[in-house]
């Protein structure tokens, strides 16, 4: 155990890049970019995905070799060229995905990092040491509580609390609040601003929500494309500079026209559906609802309030407790027979992991809705590999998929690629019933608009659409109906004309 | 047309070529570390395995059992699932087909051999279709179930040829009832190699149809390839799972009742030769796929074969080609890293 | 066991109270090894092949050298550098680590029987033991007491290692790599490093486990030496929840259900015997089928490891 006196008197480190440049082959991730943030400041890096605020703290943290640029941490150029030895110089950062030892409890994982452990651990010393540091937090977790049974809000200040505790006073926050409820989210960075105003530490948060930008960000450096998009104090920027500096000048294809839908008749309906998470947890609990022919519902929700089990009970990727789940009147099963006979189709988030066969090619992951039938088939049970190429070379086109050709594996290609593959396969038949799960997640704009333009074209053909998004500017875009999960219930019901983005934030956050 | 089946194929050959030679490079250290010349011993490992006709039937006869558990572990594979139960599956169809066959005396022998095919095989299909139910009804752990399943098996082929079905007519070696002289079958025309053979590879051909050419296939592929595109395609996977298991422990089962038809003609402890576990690897070396089976099968058969003549030639120990199948199959199962590295391998873009 | 007669049923209970002890000891040193081999996420099958290059090695060091200690040292250090072999190839990506097992486990037994040819006439010193059962005057309970150095010294290990995977740095770096890949690289550790030292010290057990074998009990080197201890090895540590001390009341349950069908023998009860020795495959598996869930992994189980998901 190493005393700090260091985080009373120093100031926390300031560091700035210069110039900084990263290559991934053609690719140029980060191009010239120049940043200082000042020490003691909340700094906030904005951008859409893959604008490359990721790769820049990346190179700050010593995971990737920048190919040109300076570091320099309190005036002195550092070559930073491990973690370890960001570590050693006051830089940590807090990952998106949690880094916790899920078997541990929050005092070991506390310990864990630390310089010069000891090889033999004297946990009577150190559950004291732990305990006078919990004490001068400003948040704070039972020592002895296990890490798999903490909440995401609590896993995520533990990232924290680790990360202050190895002495870092320059944190790098990845999407801090990406899985955290809104009040979660507050509370943090209200902490995080906390200390940054008391001098006690500097922050860096990744992020692409600009609410939080304003609130709780002094500075903001805005990243396109790998450029420099923008940058200043946020008191002298407005709402509109922000956007402006995040999205360019692209042009955006026009938002898709929703036509008045003639029938309208139920054709999904859930009732009192019951569904358990991976630890047997309840996830879903007592939730129903109906969707209409010609109808988009939304759910909006704050991401692990139970949306993903609704959809994967809902895809057959995980068996409902109690409840029914109804498709024109009967009772749905989720055979193959029945997605057929129904025209159910799935877009489900993160595709390549949920609905694709990394090994397969395009043509073969495009055959996965069609491949025992005709044409794909001949005699009944023989598959004719002829067929699925010429129908995957027929979709590649229709859709516009990059790709090699129809036989590249599927995991070569691009997300945003995969995302197109799987919207095609799933778009090309007969679509009756489509259920959607963060579709645009992670693409670029224009892709983004021709997704949410395919998804208002089924439903203006006479499609029911249950769209479940985290995205809620994509929820008011789309959907005729707008319905909040929280804790796995439905909490809140508005039509697309009532609807007010105060009050659905509202109930996103808790039950009232 | 076929360039990705066409890259694949040939990677897959030219990676395997290297480990070859690597493994042989390695054994040629080994032997020479003992005081032989490796070009000797790679002779003579020629020389019992391909060089002459007796070699070439004595490595076909050793090479037939193996591409039927090969199957075993193979085919659920390609379903997802790591069995490694062929050596239980083996035991529990050769007593099936000892315990069917020894009633079978007045029939034909052609129906004869064909009831003790068919219960060796449902024996060994049951036996690992109950780990895949483990699995999907109950989530058992399919490596681990079979693998305490072998044991299970052998205990009880030792507790019935012990007492139950004990042959105490002999004497010399604790054995089970012999299946009557009449139902024995004898060798393939033209050769000195039993049915075994015959067997085996037309099982791994029709196999290798089955798994390429079919819609049961290319849905097994998209199942093992990713679980969660099966179920969100809503394909029968607790039944395609079983199947595959059935069609894989089918597989081990017929290799015991050719054991017991076409060698020993009774069940005992000679079938625990650890045909199971060497069908494990070829399996992996083939990378699952039932056609390349035969040929991996044969290649391991191969080594085993030339054991005996290295032994007399050379006085190395009969051990000798058990280490030089252990050398392959480290070297084969390290080389899997090597896929996908080699850019001339990669489908060039149209 | 000649008088068994006079003790009746008390025999069998003595005398598989003395097996367990026996019999338990390589149950003890494999299962440990496999625990801490998967305590840092890897599963290795081979330790059959460990265990019998093991027995091999140390029975071989002990007919040379007269050296019985030695030979155990030896047959650690043979089953460190075959675990050395598994972890290097795991290493690599795109290998399975359960293949490699069962190769290593085809290549050990091999390589085992190649060089130990020579040793299987030539008797070796046997490993010490105590005689705590001098007080008595049945020679079965004598014989039962009598407690192998191995064992004690396996009893020792398993508290130690249970205490050390909680209070030393090692065993927080260990249980870090083996239950999340990521968090251990997020912290900075080698997680293939980590791993491979795991694998290399559960084959160092394995090894000793084998020489306990040739060394003590059944005390000879030959090719049936091995009943497939190192194969259960990956059972016993499913059933002991990946917790050494656990692997030791196993190893006692393990070993005694093995010990029952020869103690039954004595009282003349030779039915089933085959039954009873393969009792802990029942055992595990009726364990198995009753502890595991389509909806959970198995409890205790470290993130990382195949066998567990």
């Amino acid at each position: 155990m190493t005393e700090k006196p260091a985080m009373a008197t120093l100031p926390p480190p300031d560091v700035t890049v210069t110039d900084m440049t990263k290559r991934f082959g053609a690719l140029v991730a980060l191009d010239a970019v120049s940043v200082h943030f000042e020490s003691g400041t909340f700094h906030a890096l904005l951008g859409e995905n893959g604008a490359g605020k990721s790769t820049l703290v990346k190179c700050l943290m010593g995971y990737y070799q920048a190919d040109e640029g300076d570091i320099s941490v309190n005036g002195v150029t550092q070559h930073v060229t491990n973690p370890r030895h960001a570590h050693h110089l006051g830089l940590g950062m807090v990952y998106q995905h949690f880094t916790l030892v899920p078997s541990m409890t929050v005092a070991e994982n506390l310990v864990l990092g630390e310089e010069g452990l000891s090889s033999v651990i004297n946990w009577k010393e150190h559950l004291e040491i732990l305990e006078a540091f919990m004490q001068s937090m400003p948040f704070r977790l039972d020592l002895n509580r296990s890490v798999s049974n903490l909440a995401a809000g609590e896993k995520q200040k533990l990232e924290i609390l680790k990360q202050l505790h190895l002495g870092s006073r320059f944190l790098i926050l990845d999407e801090p609040t990406s899985v955290l409820t809104p009040d979660e989210a507050d509370q943090i960075l209200g902490l995080m601003r906390q200390l940054t105003d008391e001098n006690r530490i500097s922050v860096v948060m990744i992020t692409h929500k600009l609410r939080e930008v304003e609130a709780y960000a002094n500075e903001v450096t805005v990243l396109r494309h790998g450029r420099l998009a923008g940058q200043g104090y946020v008191k002298d920027l407005t709402h509109a500079d922000l956007i402006r500096m995040m999205i360019g000048n692209e042009k955006i294809s026009k938002p898709a026209v929703r036509t008045k839908a003639s029938r309208r008749e139920i054709a999904l309906e859930i009732r009192n559906l019951v569904v358990g998470n991976d630890k047997g947890l309840t996830a879903v609990s007592d939730a129903s609802l109906q969707v209409k022919e010609g109808e988009i519902v939304g759910i909006a929700g704050v991401s692990g309030n139970g949306q993903t089990e609704l959809v994967e009970a809902l895809s057959g990727q995980r068996d409902e407790e109690s409840g029914d789940i109804f498709v024109r009147g009967e009772k749905y099963g989720k055979t193959r027979s029945e997605m057929r006979d129904f025209g159910i189709n799935m877009l489900p988030e993160d595709p390549l992991n949920n609905s694709c066969v990394r090994e397969m090619s395009v043509a073969e992951n495009l055959a996965i809705r069609i491949f025992d039938q005709p044409p794909t088939t001949y005699a009944g049970c023989l598959i004719n590999r002829g067929a699925v190429r010429r129908h995957g070379r027929d979709l590649i086109e229709r859709f516009r998929i990059k790709t090699q050709g129809p036989d590249a594996r599927i995991e070569t290609l691009s997300g945003g690629n995969v995302q197109r593959t799987v919207l095609a396969r799933e778009l090309a038949g007969d679509v009756e019933v489509l259920i959607v799960q963060n579709p645009c997640f992670g693409l670029d704009l224009n892709a983004v608009a021709e997704i949410r333009n395919r998804i208002m074209e089924a439903r203006n053909g006479g499609a029911t659409i249950l769209l479940i998004s985290e995205d809620l500017d994509e929820i008011l875009e789309l959907a005729d109906r707008i319905i909040v999960m929280f804790e796995g219930h439905f909490v809140f019901e508005t039509s697309r004309d009532k609807a007010d983005v105060h009050e659905i934030g509202r109930h996103m956050a808790s039950h009232i | 047309m076929f360039g990705s089946t066409f890259n694949n194929g040939l990677e897959a050959v030219v990676i395997n070529a290297a480990a070859l030679i690597l493994t042989l490079a390695g054994f040629g250290v080994f032997v020479a570390l003992f005081g032989h010349n490796p070009l000797d011993v790679f002779y003579i490992l020629y020389l019992g395995a391909f060089a002459t006709q007796l070699s070439i039937e004595n490595t076909l006869t050793q090479s037939a059992p193996l591409m039927l558990t090969a199957l075993c572990t193979a085919i659920p594979a390609r379903a997802g699932l790591l069995v490694i139960g062929g050596e239980g599956a083996l035991v529990v169809g050769g007593v099936a087909t000892v315990l069917v066959g020894v009633h079978l005396g007045h029939l034909p022998p052609w129906a004869g051999v064909l009831i003790m095919g068919l219960a060796g095989s449902i024996a060994g299909g049951l036996w690992i279709g109950a780990a895949g139910a483990l699995r999907q009804y109950r989530g058992v752990n399919e490596t681990i179930a079979t693998l305490l399943m072998n044991y299970i098996a052998i205990a009880i082929m030792s507790h019935l040829v012990s007492g139950p079905i004990r042959d105490f007519d002999q004497v010399l070696k604790t054995s089970s009832w012999s299946i009557p002289e009449s139902l024995m079958v004898s060798t393939v025309p033209g050769l000195d190699v039993h049915w075994g053979l015959a067997v085996g590879v037309a099982t791994c051909v029709i196999l290798y149809v089955i798994m390429r050419q079919t819609t049961f296939g290319f849905g097994v592929d998209i199942l093992g390839g990713n679980p969660r595109a099966a179920q969100m395609a809503g394909l029968p996977i607790n039944r395609m799972v079983l199947v595959c298991c059935f069609i894989g422990g089918a597989g081990a089962g017929l290799a015991g009742t050719m054991e017991i038809i076409a060698v020993h003609g009774f069940a005992s402890e000679s079938l625990v030769v650890g045909f199971g576990y060497a069908g494990i690897l070829i399996a992996f070396l083939a990378r699952q796929n039932p056609a390349a089976i035969i040929i991996v099968a044969i290649l391991v058969g191969g080594i085993s074969a030339s054991g005996g003549l290295m032994q007399r030639r050379f006085d190395l120990p009969d051990a000798t080609a058990a280490v030089l199948q252990g050398m392959l199959f480290v070297m084969v199962l390290a080389s899997n890293t090597a896929y996908g590295r080699f850019k001339i391998f990669q489908l060039k873009a149209n | 066991m000649t008088d068994g007669g006079d003790l009746g049923w008390w025999g069998v209970l003595i005398a598989v109270m003395g097996g367990a002890i026996r019999v338990s000891t390589p149950y003890l040193f494999v299962s440990l090894g496999e625990t801490l081999t998967e305590k840092g996420g890897r599963v290795n099958l081979g330790l059959e092949g460990i265990l019998v290059m093991g027995a091999m090695s140390g029975y071989g060091t002990a007919v040379v050298t007269g050296e019985p200690w030695l030979g155990v040292i030896v047959a650690g250090c043979a089953g460190s550098a075959l675990a050395l072999l598994h972890g290097l190839i795991c290493n690599l990506t795109r290998v399975n680590d359960i293949a490699v097992g069962i190769s290593l486990f085809i290549f050990g037994t091999g390589l085992a029987f190649f060089l130990g040819k020579p040793f299987i006439n030539p008797s070796a010193p046997r490993l010490p033991h105590l005689e705590l059962g001098a007080w008595s005057s049945y020679p079965q309970v004598r014989s039962a007491l009598e407690i192998n150095a191995l064992f004690i010294i396996g009893v020792v290990l398993a508290f130690v290692l249970a205490w050390g995977l909680k209070n030393m740095k090692w065993g927080l770096i260990l249980r870090t790599v083996g239950d999340s890949t990521e968090a251990a690289t997020a912290l900075g550790y080698n997680v293939n490093w980590v791993r491979t030292m795991g694998t290399v010290a559960g084959g160092f057990l394995s090894g000793v486990g084998g020489s306990f074998l040739s060394l003590y009990y059944p005390g000879t080197w030959n090719e049936g030496l091995s009943s497939g201890q190192g194969l259960m090895a990956v059972a016993l540590v499913i059933f002991a929840r990946w917790n050494p001390i656990y692997c030791f009341y196993v190893s006692l349950l393990f070993g005694g259900a093995t010990a029952l069908g020869p103690a039954l023998q004595t009282v003349g009860i030779t039915s089933n015997y085959y039954l009873y020795g393969a009792a802990p495959y029942f055992l595990t598996l009726g364990l198995l089928i009753y502890s595991s869930s389509t909806k959970h992994s198995l409890a205790g189980a470290p993130g990382e490891v195949s066998i567990s998901r």
